[in-house]
């Protein structure tokens, strides 16, 4: 992963615990992981191996799971940390916006 | 299709009244008009006079909530009876809803329901405030606030009874959604164009105007409106984004925002359509398909979201664009 890109999801990843208001840290770790600590749990993220189907790869204590996105990064990461959370699923109209 | 349009506003806004003053002018004839009345025993259909071809049918229940189907059942009815020329042959649907009523869902109903979805196209939502009570009102009742918030057109009603021209009014109003144009009526009068075509498609002139329809004069100079309660952003970019990244964020919006997220709506530069945008819709978690235009209305060529949300941090959604567009054109690089 670029640093650029992991920039970018260091970022996402602090913006998403403000917008989920939770309070926790995101941080780099020097071998390119990200940490996301909060309530006393602690989530490593990292590029998955390339001989896996995934994209990353999300620890959470003994348990690792592979995501093939970082919107399902997201939604383990708030899975484990927000017990509130219920998630949507996007629905799509079927009624058009603009006439055809 | 047939234009659908949403009359909201809270409880003694003056919905009924300018309902009343429209169904008089030649410009609002040939009207289907749905009045719902939460309660068992309702009033407002028998205080709107109608035209001989107008037609008026009544929705009981709270539209909102557990009687959806309904709204469907009514309008489904009466597209059966204008097919039949059992009524007369209607060529606008305005509904009214309770003053109680959470319009978001009822948007949804009509974006989602196989019944009517085909032959009905959304038009506008049109929120009445009261001059005199609409500050209090919006301080006081969240519904009140989300009537506003989610409204394409707002209707400012007994201004002849109202002191002065309510700044503190004005003020809410455009904090809670800048992008609707503020109009006023004075005993329920107004000009019916001026409610008109507050979608994004003219059906009287069978043309797109998008910019007026993301409230874009109001965007264009202040970016960021702060309330309270709702928060109204534009999200502007200069570079295309890849129609996978629009997709993920439209999904994940909708999977983390969730009732939240009142309404988006925008035109969109996609990477692999760079002379046909994409228009974005939605409501919660419900989304029209984006629709690609056939050319861009103007020289502006950015990509412009507005969004009306519920405690959404804008830096949020401009982060995960951000991170999605670098996933999406990493992804793209390895392929190649």
């Amino acid at each position: 992963m670029s640093a650029a890109a992991n920039d970018l999801t260091c970022e996402l990843l602090k913006q998403s615990l403000i917008a989920w208001r939770l309070a926790g840290s995101v941080e780099r770790k020097g071998d390119g992981a990200i940490e996301v600590s909060c309530s006393e749990i602690d989530i490593r993220i990292e590029r998955a191996p390339s001989d896996l189907p995934f994209r990353w790869m999300v620890t959470l204590g003994r348990r690792q799971r592979g995501a093939i996105s970082l919107p399902a990064v997201l939604r383990q990461v708030r899975e484990a940390l927000d017990p509130d959370y219920a998630r949507n699923k996007v629905r799509v109209a079927i009624s058009s916006l603009v006439p055809s | 299709m047939i234009p659908v349009l949403l009359l909201t506003g809270f409880l003694g806004s003056g919905k009924t009244t300018l309902l009343s003053h429209l169904l008089r002018q030649r410009d609002f004839s040939r009207t289907a008009i749905i009045i719902n009345e939460f309660g068992e025993i309702g009033l407002d259909h028998e205080l709107v006079e109608k035209s001989d071809d107008s037609v008026i049918a009544l929705s009981t229940g709270c539209l909102c909530c557990k009687v959806r189907g309904d709204l469907v059942e009514t309008l489904a009815d009466l597209l059966r009876r204008r097919d039949a020329g059992a009524v007369p042959p209607f060529t606008r649907v305005v509904i009214e809803t309770s003053g109680l009523a959470d319009p978001a869902p009822i948007l949804q109903t009509l974006m989602t329901d196989s019944t009517i979805a085909e032959r009905l196209v959304l038009d506008g939502v049109v929120t009445t405030v009261d001059a005199v009570n609409g500050a209090a009102t919006l301080a006081r009742e969240a519904i009140s606030v989300k009537q506003v918030a989610v409204a394409d057109r707002l209707v400012v009603t007994k201004s002849d009874l109202a002191d002065a021209a309510q700044p503190a009014l004005h003020g809410r109003l455009a904090a809670l959604n800048a992008g609707a144009p503020v109009l006023q009526a004075q005993h329920g009068a107004i000009d019916p164009q001026l409610l008109f075509n507050a979608g994004p498609y003219d059906p009287c002139t069978k043309s797109l105007d998008v910019r007026a329809w993301l409230g874009e004069g109001a965007h264009d100079h202040q970016h960021e409106r702060h309330d309270a309660e709702i928060q109204t952003y534009a999200i502007v970019r200069t570079a295309p984004i890849h129609a996978v990244t629009l997709t993920l964020l439209l999904e994940t919006l909708a999977e983390h925002c969730g009732a939240d997220l009142l309404r988006l709506k925008g035109i969109v530069n996609i990477a692999e359509s760079p002379d046909r945008p994409a228009v974005i819709h939605g409501v919660q978690h419900v989304f029209h398909a984006p629709t690609f235009l056939p050319r861009w209305p103007s020289a502006d060529r950015r990509s412009r979201i507005v969004m009306i949300t519920r405690g959404i941090p804008q830096a949020w959604i401009e982060a995960l664009i951000d991170a999605l567009e670098a996933e999406v054109a990493e992804v793209s690089e390895e392929r190649h």
